[in-house]
């Protein structure tokens, strides 16, 4: 194959730069030289040189610093109480970004929130990604009765609301207040889109010719499915993942807000500072416009990373050289 | 397409019995409809429980209950709360309240979305391209009941005192009693009062999503062969991106927009909580949730599931009146 490329490239006179083609190869004296990049390498790249992936990138890790060494630098904790600070408006008696109607400091909640929201998600992508990835590789590779059952079983699911599923299970499960019981909620629920995608994906990809080869050559079904569809769906995966991810911070926030998400004085999250502070949206703005500031930022950031991968995944995108 | 119809509409049927039955079995096998009265004071005797349990078929064998359920809703009796009122005749009032916000978000929501996003395509990488950008990624990482909550406390205190009377409301679907005394426009202009915020709240939250995707929709219309023929055979640039553009642009939003209504009605619930709406996401909270009945649940559920079948019904069929490549039988 290589070879047939590279005469009918030497062929046409003028030697183009093909990507990834092996360099010196022929041993022709060229006036540049091409360096062979990995297609991962080129991925990597074209993130690098992706604007809006490296704001996200930039800000999310900015939020991380904030809610992971921000509280070893600030020395109070959201679960200090303190009577003689009740309500402190920003800036006042130490508390710089205020303190709520029972003396807790803002700005420790907020860190402790964004700890608490980070670790809802990762929870949730762990349930959920092998889901959606399990169930949409069945059904993609296997197809006929199988696929039928799998994706009845999604649309069935799907029939409903997400967000009035996740009430109707939240206000079941013992347990499900803590940020562990949302956590749980969300990735037993939140594989639906994954595993219409990865199915979709599957399905053009096992028509491929490489897979055909890899199978006349005695491959295993699990083998062409580890080695390689999952390995050819990993873009649409990763920015699954971002998005799901960012959705996830939202939809503990409106459960939150609505009674059946994170509740209690120590385990705070994102969402529960942002429906708390919706309550003393007129009283006590402070606490209504940093948290839902925050919430919008972090969402904001890991949006803008889901957009640069996209990009980067696009063989397509031509507007970075890579 | 009569036959595609009448199909679509029988697996339809079918997948809205299943998902009723697993709600049911997961809601009957963890509510406790009687919940309510056991912290009444004076504590009702036992035998008042017993009437009652009896009275609701709660000792009957989970598949007789579900089965009764069933027969009922076909006869369109969707059963009774534990406080003894017919769901049904709570149901038509509450999806008119709840129906107004949602059709309202969805004509706001579409014709924003296209017009925002057919500008992103023809004016691409442009500084109103950029703008329009921006915005839509806030909006999408906003969440509902936030947004909606500064338009409450914050814009619409402005805005009336602005006008210098209150024009838009923060509670309530209409003004209590109104329809009691006034009639016609009064009213008219009162629930449209009420319904600007809510709406707009619902709206900005799926128009943000819709603008971004028929902006990439646009830009693969605009770069096909078509257009450049319609531009060499000499029509005007604004003629060929209207009429043979945006009619082919068109067609992959309208099953995005269908696929949103099941996401409009669950958004619904958390707009109306925030403004006070007495519709069908207070009934599902309230009632449903709050008083641990099934009957409630399951209730919203249909009301709730018919649309996401009727609309998905309607992008099938718009989306061949759109497309005559596309036979549906």
């Amino acid at each position: 194959m290589a070879t047939t490329q590279a005469t009918t490239g030497t062929a046409g006179g003028v030697q183009p730069a093909v990507p990834g083609t092996p360099q010196g190869s022929g041993g022709v004296e060229r006036e540049f030289t091409v360096k062979a990049r990995s297609q991962r390498q080129q991925i990597v790249r074209r993130f690098l040189h992706n604007k809006v992936g490296m704001t996200g990138l930039v800000i999310f890790v900015a939020l991380l610093v904030f809610g992971f060494i921000g509280p070893l630098l600030d020395g109070k904790s959201y679960s200090d109480l303190d009577s003689s600070a009740q309500s402190v408006s920003p800036g006042n008696q130490g508390y710089l970004l205020g303190s709520d109607a029972i003396g807790r400091d803002l700005l420790a909640g907020l860190m402790s929130g964004v700890q608490r929201s980070l670790f809802i998600v990762a929870l949730f992508i762990a349930i959920a990604l092998p889901l959606g990835l399990l169930v949409g590789a069945l059904a993609g590779y296997f197809g006929k009765w199988v696929d039928s059952v799998l994706m009845r079983l999604v649309d069935l699911i799907l029939t409903v609301p997400l967000l009035v599923v996740l009430i109707v299970v939240a206000s079941n499960f013992p347990g499900s207040r803590t940020p562990l019981g949302v956590g749980i909620i969300l990735g037993l629920f939140g594989w639906l889109d994954l595993a219409r995608i990865v199915r979709s994906q599957f399905l053009s990809l096992r028509e491929k010719e490489y897979v055909e080869a890899a199978h006349s050559l005695g491959a295993s079904n699990s083998r062409i499915i580890f080695k390689h569809l999952i390995p050819n769906a990993l873009g649409s995966l990763i920015v699954w993942t971002t998005l799901a991810a960012a959705n996830a911070i939202i939809l503990e926030a409106s459960l939150t807000y609505l009674g059946f998400g994170v509740n209690g004085t120590n385990e705070t999250s994102l969402g529960r500072l942002v429906s708390d502070g919706v309550q003393a949206a007129s009283t006590r703005p402070w606490l209504f416009y940093f948290p839902g500031i925050v919430l919008l930022v972090i969402v904001l950031s890991i949006n803008l990373i889901g957009d640069g991968i996209r990009d980067a995944f696009d063989p397509s995108n031509r507007r970075v050289r890579a | 397409m009569f036959f595609f119809t009448i199909r679509r509409v029988l697996a339809s049927v079918l997948v809205l019995v299943v998902s009723s039955f697993l709600v049911f079995a997961l809601c009957a096998a963890s509510f406790d409809p009687l919940a309510q009265y056991y912290s009444r004071n004076p504590r009702p005797p036992q035998e008042f429980f017993d009437q009652l349990r009896e009275r609701f078929g709660l000792n009957d064998p989970f598949l007789v209950r579900y089965w009764n359920w069933l027969t009922g809703v076909l006869h369109g009796d969707f059963g009774v709360t534990v406080d003894g009122t017919p769901v049904a005749d709570q149901l038509p009032g509450r999806l008119m309240v709840t129906g107004r916000m949602i059709l309202a978000a969805i004509v706001i929501a579409v014709l924003l979305a296209v017009i925002v996003g057919v500008i992103g395509a023809v004016r691409q990488y442009k500084p109103s391209d950029y703008t329009f950008t921006f915005i839509a990624y806030i909006l999408i990482a906003l969440p509902t009941f936030w947004f909606a909550a500064l338009l409450k406390e914050f814009v619409a205190g402005g805005i009336n005192d602005l006008l210098g009377s209150q024009v838009l409301y923060t509670i309530g679907e209409e003004t209590p009693g109104l329809s009691l005394y006034a009639g016609g426009w009064e009213l008219w202009s009162d629930r449209l009062g009420h319904l600007v915020l809510p709406t707009v709240s619902l709206a900005l939250l799926s128009f943000a999503a819709w603008s971004r995707f028929q902006r990439a929709s646009m830009l693969d219309v605009l770069g096909s062969d078509y257009m450049r023929l319609a531009r060499a055979k000499g029509l005007t640039y604004r003629r060929t991106v209207l009429k043979h553009g945006l009619r082919n642009a068109l067609i992959p939003l309208t099953t995005v927009v269908a696929l949103g209504i099941g996401t409009l009605f669950g958004g619904a619930v958390i707009t109306e909580t925030v403004f006070v709406w007495h519709g069908m996401g207070e009934y599902l909270l309230e009632n449903g949730i709050g008083q641990q009945d099934v009957n409630v649940v399951l209730g919203w559920l249909l009301v709730s599931a018919v649309f996401v079948v009727l609309f998905n019904l309607v992008a099938d069929i718009l989306y061949a009146v759109l497309d005559p490549r596309i036979r549906l039988s």
